[in-house]
């Protein structure tokens, strides 16, 4: 273990393990690896487990003793050596960056100073770390966005974005899985389901799994499209090699 | 066998105690805003408590029961109706095939929960009937809707002669909390007003988050996005503050300055707009900081 985690409780039903706080692919592997196991070993007293950057909150159930609780997770925690990583994958995630999807595409390239084909580029060419996934139901949380492409966000967000939009915002990029509020400046959509009810689990996209964003056409995206609604559609994964 | 939706009130929705076991891919637990009262409701029928409740805030809807059937209503203080005829709230009621129930609108709390004997008929989306937006295909009722119940109630033995004695937290100013995770990193001024302060609820507050105002301005530096959960009371840089309720999102940017206790989060379920409260910190359960 690179750093040693504190413990501690988070209201009467659970508890917070802290690592120093950074956005750190090392930290974030530990975080990663520590809730997968500890999802296995205490699976019988647990409602949830949530990984972030830097932190875990264990969610207990009701009758489960919080302290009692706390010192055993503790004990299981810093006595536990092997990496439990699930095999991460590199999963490709099909962008059309064409009208009429790339709402603010013009506005970002102008003040970039790019080309559409350069951000497009840009944009395709590294591999991002999901961190996590919070906020809406299936929204992984990104890192990895080539500094050239930091903008700030739109000054007025926009009351509806649709499902599939993919936005750059701050330091920051990704997808949003539903319909949503939101103030990154969209360049394109994806037309994939990123979280889908009538699936187990509703998410393809695991924490620890890298996204790869293909460029396509809007033919294409219809196409897909068609493949996604009709549930034929297959997504392309493959193993990643540390 | 039916109950149909002649109007649907305010915000009425199916709720159970939560959705567990997804909040690791950014689904909100959900579950009743007053989980003691929907329990309550529940209890009273002989119905094991996980069974889903109606829901209603501010202004109950209109049902119309095909068939007979037994029910209680727990929390706000609403004045139900039987076919126009007044009924008690907290204690398992007959209804008869045809009946017509209404509930007015609350003297005291703000949501309340109709419980039926046997329990509502609904699909588990990953685990729960809870109603939520993309997670369940409807978020709230509306007129015309139609809601099954079971009438297997073989295992239920209802208590209609024992009438539950509700402690009044409607009234209650006063919100329990523990210290949240960013507490300490507080200037001092900033943990005595939260101390001290009194803060009022803002009208925008819903089922995701309460907004409260306070009489001096505080704030706090955003933080690196981590956990929440219902409960907790998150301070943004331009000094809102933000107590999240039942359909938070799982994992927020604003410093988590204290938590509310469960007991507390149904409490502060059934406040209004414009209504005060003051925070007391309590110790989290004993021996925490290992």
């Amino acid at each position: 273990m690179s750093n040693f985690p504190t413990f501690r409780t988070f209201g009467e039903r659970a508890v917070l393990i802290d690592w120093p706080p950074k956005i750190d692919m090392e930290i974030n592997k530990e975080v990663l690896s520590y809730s997968n196991f500890i999802k296995r070993f205490f699976a019988e007293e647990l409602l949830d487990v949530v990984p972030t950057y830097h932190s875990i909150a264990v969610y207990v159930s009701m009758s489960t003793e919080i302290n009692q609780f706390l010192e055993k997770l503790k004990e299981a925690v810093l006595s536990f050596s092997e990496a439990q990583n699930h095999q991460p994958n590199i999963i490709s995630i099909p962008v059309c960056y064409e009208e009429p999807f790339a709402l603010d595409i013009a506005e970002v390239t102008k003040e970039k100073g790019l080309s559409i084909p350069q951000l497009i580029e840009l944009h395709t060419s590294p591999l991002y770390k999901v961190y996590f996934l919070g906020f809406l139901p299936g929204f992984p949380y990104l890192g990895g966005l080539d500094s050239r492409l930091h903008v700030n966000r739109r000054r007025e967000p926009r009351s509806h974005i649709e499902r599939g939009s993919v936005g750059i915002g701050g330091g920051q990029t990704g997808i949003y899985p539903a319909a949503s509020p939101g103030g990154w400046n969209i360049i394109g959509k994806t037309p994939l389901r990123l979280f889908d009810v009538k699936n187990e689990p509703p998410t393809e996209i695991n924490s620890g799994d890298f996204i790869k964003f293909e460029p396509i056409t809007a033919t294409e995206f219809d196409l897909l499209r068609i493949e996604t609604e009709s549930g034929t559609f297959r997504w392309r994964k493959e193993a990643y090699d540390d | 066998m039916m109950i149909k939706f002649i109007a649907s009130g305010l915000y009425t929705s199916l709720q159970d105690l939560g959705r567990f076991g997804y909040r690791n891919l950014g689904v909100p637990v959900s579950g009743a805003m007053d989980l003691q009262a929907a329990t309550n409701a529940n209890m009273l029928l002989g119905n094991d408590p996980q069974f889903s409740v109606i829901e209603f805030t501010a202004s109950g809807p209109v049902l119309e029961f095909e068939v007979p059937a037994a029910i209680a209503i727990c929390g706000a203080s609403f004045t139900p109706k039987l076919n126009g005829v007044s009924i008690p709230m907290n204690q398992a009621v007959e209804v008869p095939a045809d009946g017509r129930l209404s509930f007015g609108r609350p003297t005291k709390g703000l949501r309340a929960y109709l419980a039926i004997q046997g329990g509502f008929n609904a699909e588990k989306v990953l685990g729960s009937v809870s109603f939520y937006q993309g997670i369940t295909s409807q978020s709230h009722f509306s007129k015309g809707d139609v809601i099954d119940f079971n009438v297997n109630t073989e295992n239920s033995s209802p208590s209609f002669s024992s009438e539950l004695r509700l402690a009044t937290h409607f009234d209650a100013v006063e919100i329990e909390v523990m210290k949240g995770p960013e507490f300490e990193q507080l200037p001092e001024l900033v943990q005595s007003l939260l101390k001290g302060g009194t803060f009022t609820i803002a009208s925008n507050s819903n089922r995701m988050a309460y907004f409260l105002n306070a009489a001096e301005a505080i704030s706090a530096k955003e933080i690196i996005t981590a956990p929440v959960q219902p409960g907790t009371v998150q301070l943004t840089p331009s000094g809102k503050i933000i107590v999240l309720m039942r359909d938070a999102q799982t994992t927020g940017g604003y410093a988590r300055i204290l938590q509310l206790t469960e007991s507390s989060q149904n409490s502060l379920a059934q406040k209004r707009a414009g209504m005060p409260i003051h925070f007391r910190i309590i110790d989290p359960p004993s021996g925490t900081l290992v």
